[in-house]
């Protein structure tokens, strides 16, 4: 079942300079997609667009089969959460319990009903201690774990992850990572947008984007195959990835070499 | 990473902490008005002291209150030289001519000026400012060579000394007492108190909510703009920017290397904090629900009793 | 030497008053001919504060730092003679975010900036700008446009064309790859590099990618908790000393090496030093 649906989806901010071009994206509810894209390819803009942040020129949004548009657009915020790349700039409480409650008192949940949420979303990220902390004592990471937090607690199961990881450290990155998929495996949908190959082959699913136009999308083993299309997107490659590609080049048939070069590639 | 406090608000357990923000900020304008309506001086000595014993039940450092008297030094120094100057009621203390010519105001300005670059480093700045306004008024009296501008007497009444005391005092009461709402009240609490306040203004479409949500969401960024603050002028210390000299046009470009970083990084931060607002529901003008809420209990009550009773007695002695 | 620190300390006091370490008894000694540096470690190790020494932006609590035979240290008083600005000429910083430091109406203004306030006149200024819009990867046409408008990587480009106009002796660069994708960041890391080999000035990088650290640098310093717990080469870094410690991760190729190795049972002649060698070595091995 389908619970996200991009139909010829095309967005320019300027007339006549197109950042998207009749894109078409479908996801699975439980599915975790990449939207793999190198900066200016225009993956940032399609996070606003699938909640009604900006407005597509043509073509249409489907979320849990109820159409975008200004009647339904606060209902399909209910259903999506997104995490932004600057974790300041989503920031809005003095502490994290009032941030993690933010998205609840919009939503006008009892007080009560808030107070066990907030408690039992913080124990999920990890982040128990710090309910009275305020942002600027926090990492980058931990106040993403905060936004997370903030949007689980508003019982939303599908999450976009726009470039989240883009200005945390390593270690904030890995973190992320880990708690995305620990998400997924629960069931929670996951929607990663991103420039880095390594975070997109953790994903069931990936479609690669370039100059505004999808050039490739299926299952990540499959994506990973297509030689031609990835060396065409202006995507970095993964390391073990050109190495199993030189292989295939010279004709060279080490079927062990090549099977422990996939598994790298796939990060596991 | 360095931290900041946030307006003056140190921790205790006093019942002035227990206290519901909006029965101080109440209990505070009453008090306010009791302190205007007071025209003499032993009352203002009275009310005073009531406000030094509500100091001192609320476990409040007297020393932390005499730092929120600082900024206003100089303010109270000038009501005072001018009150014992120019207040000529009661009886005659003092009266002598004196004779300002172009010579010796010259050199009263040189004086003022000295005071103004030395006064950093003496200690009792009272006194000192005291000092040097008694050195010019001599000055004028016994010393004026050179083309008369004018004459005048400088006259000291009995009244001129009282109405300094008492204008100074009456500050000092109201600054205390602003002081003591801001040394036992979170911003946040402060915040939401007057919000609850400000509730009726949406008579004239002015929406509480919506202005405690802006106030919240700015003490929110201070820390963060500070650092950033800090962050560009490291930044452009790097490329040149001396910040620590320059004529007046330098100074002007330094500031503006500075501010224009600062709006242009607040601009975006607008537009993506609006954004994630957005996308997590808020509907500006929509209602909300929160998860702070204030509770009035007894103490409340009573603080409120206690500032009235105060203004009650302030009106019937006055009246009588 | 170009740059000495001498038991350098620097610590504050956080608002809770317990006093904070951000770097500590740090002795290390640079040149300005001919090194490029990398400086890791993880978030809060004391690097930013380590670089900001560099061009006196910050004086040390205790301890030396002479930049240029001027000795700073926690007494130091500017006179008439010695006065810190001039260093950060010689000494140039390029912070990670180039929305501190872009400010002027255009490109052009905003590059001749820096230059300008170390006595470059208006015209050598702009000379300087517009060779450098070029080596930053930029048209020329960018120097009439407003810098606001410009993506995240076209302005962090401005902001190092910026510092590289006032041809300092040491380039300092504050994690300058960030928030760029791969494509960029290749881009920049070789232009930093053929500054380097052109005009054999140090550069000194503060970054978080092993792999830049493996490709360019030929000093590698790393921080941990405040001290300076490594000067020296990149490769005896990665294949000696125990970086899980540091909470480093090895390059790429190291990794894959490693695990090629490990997992296949075999063992590389030596460590490649980029795929092609490694290419070329398993090709050896395996056939």
């Amino acid at each position: 079942m389908n619970i996200i649906e991009i139909k010829d989806l095309s967005f320019s901010y300027v007339e006549d300079t197109p950042v998207l071009k009749h894109i078409n994206l479908e996801v699975e509810k439980g599915e975790w997609v990449s939207v793999l894209g190198h900066n200016g390819s225009g993956k940032s803009t399609l996070s606003k667009l699938i909640i009604g942040l900006l407005k597509a020129d043509e073509g249409e949004i489907y979320v849990d089969g109820i159409l975008l548009d200004e009647e339904s657009v606060q209902e399909i915020r209910r259903k999506i959460g997104i995490v932004f790349q600057n974790p300041d700039n989503q920031f809005v409480g003095v502490t994290v319990e009032d941030d993690i409650a933010f998205g609840m008192e919009n939503l006008c949940f009892e007080r009560e009903d808030m107070v066990t949420r907030i408690k039992e979303y913080a124990e999920k990220v990890k982040m128990s201690e710090y309910l009275k902390k305020e942002p600027h004592n926090l990492s980058g990471g931990q106040k993403q774990r905060v936004a997370i937090a903030g949007i689980l607690a508003m019982n939303t199961d599908i999450i976009i992850f726009d470039e989240a990881t883009s200005m945390l450290d390593p270690k904030g990155r890995d973190s992320i990572m880990e708690y995305i998929e620990e998400l997924n495996n629960q069931g929670v949908t996951v929607i990663t947008i991103t420039h880095d190959m390594k975070e997109a082959v953790h994903s069931d699913k990936i479609i690669v984007l370039k100059d505004g136009e999808v050039i490739a999308s299926g299952k990540t083993t499959d994506i990973l195959n297509d030689k031609e299309k990835l060396n065409a997107s202006n995507l970095e490659l993964l390391l073990p990835l050109k190495l199993l590609y030189k292989m295939e080049e010279e004709n060279i048939d080490n079927q062990d070499v090549k099977d422990l070069l996939w598994q790298l590639s796939l990060n596991k | 990473m360095k931290n900041i406090i946030i307006g003056q608000y140190v921790p205790g357990n006093s019942f002035l902490y227990k206290t519901d923000p909006r029965s101080k900020i109440i209990a505070l304008i009453i008090l306010m008005v009791a302190t205007f309506i007071l025209k003499d001086i032993l009352q203002i000595l009275v009310l005073l002291s009531i406000v030094l014993v509500v100091l001192k039940v609320g476990g409040i450092e007297i020393g932390r209150v005499a730092k929120g008297l600082r900024p206003i030094m100089i303010l109270l120094m000038f009501t005072f030289t001018f009150q014992i100057l120019f207040v000529k009621t009661g009886n005659e203390l003092y009266s002598e001519p004196i004779t300002i010519s172009y010579y010796n105001l010259l050199m009263a300005v040189g004086i003022a000026l000295f005071w103004y670059f030395t006064k950093r480093f003496i200690k009792f700045k009272i006194l000192y400012f005291l000092f040097i306004v008694t050195s010019i008024i001599a000055l004028f009296t016994l010393y004026s060579p050179g083309s008369v501008i004018t004459t005048s007497i400088i006259e000291i009444y009995t009244g001129g000394i009282t109405g300094a005391f008492f204008i100074m005092i009456r500050l000092v009461i109201i600054v205390t007492m602003s002081t003591i709402l801001t040394l036992t009240t979170k911003p946040t609490d402060l915040t939401l108190g007057l919000e609850q306040l400000l509730k009726p203004l949406s008579i004239i479409k002015i929406s509480s909510e919506e202005l405690a949500l802006i106030i919240s969401i700015a003490l929110r960024y201070i820390p963060t703009l500070l650092d950033e603050a800090n962050k560009i002028m490291l930044a452009q210390a790097s490329r040149g920017v001396d910040f620590s000299e320059g004529k007046l046009k330098d100074k002007v470009m330094q500031i503006i290397s500075l501010l224009v970083p600062m709006f242009i990084i607040s601009f975006k931060r607008s537009d993506e904090l609006a954004n994630a607002m957005e996308a997590r529901n808020f509907v500006p003008g929509e209602k909300r629900t929160r998860l702070h809420v204030l509770r009035w209990t007894m103490i409340d009550t009573s603080v409120i009793i206690f500032g009235v009773f105060i203004l009650a007695a302030s009106i019937t002695i006055v009246v009588i | 030497m170009a740059i000495k620190f001498e038991q350098v300390n620097y610590e504050y006091i956080g608002v809770d008053g317990t006093k904070f370490k951000a770097i500590d008894d740090i002795n290390v000694e640079i040149s300005d001919k001919g090194e490029f540096i990398t400086l890791i470690g993880e978030t809060g190790s004391g690097k930013s504060t380590l670089v900001q020494h560099m061009n006196a932006l910050i004086k040390p609590t205790s301890g030396d730092v002479t930049v240029y035979g001027i000795k700073i240290n926690k007494d130091f008083k500017k006179t008439k003679k010695i006065k810190l600005n001039p260093l950060r000429q010689k000494v140039g910083l390029v912070f990670q975010f180039p929305d501190y430091q872009l400010f002027e109406e255009t490109v052009e203004r905003d590059i001749i900036f820096g230059p300008k306030n170390f006595g470059v006149s208006d015209q050598e200024a702009k000379k300087r700008a517009k060779k450098i819009i070029n080596l930053v990867g930029l048209n020329e046409s960018y120097l009439e446009r407003s810098p606001f408008n410009l993506s995240g990587g076209e302005k962090k480009r401005v902001s190092i064309a910026g510092i590289l106009a006032m041809e300092p002796d040491i380039l300092v660069l504050d994690e300058p790859t960030s928030g760029l994708d791969p494509k960029g960041r290749d881009a920049l890391l070789e232009l930093f590099m053929s500054i380097h080999k052109e005009l054999n000035n140090t550069v000194i990088i503060i970054t978080h990618d092993m792999n830049t650290v493996y490709k360019y640098a030929s000093r590698v310093l790393v921080m941990n908790q405040a001290a300076l717990v490594y000067d020296g080469s990149p490769i005896d870094l990665f294949t000696k000393e125990h970086i899980e410690d540091w909470n480093l991760d090895l390059p790429e190729i190291i990794e894959i090496s490693n695990n090629l190795e490990k997992k296949l049972n075999i063992k590389l002649p030596s460590m490649a030093r980029n795929i092609d060698e490694l290419f070329e070595m398993l090709k050896e091995v395996i056939l």
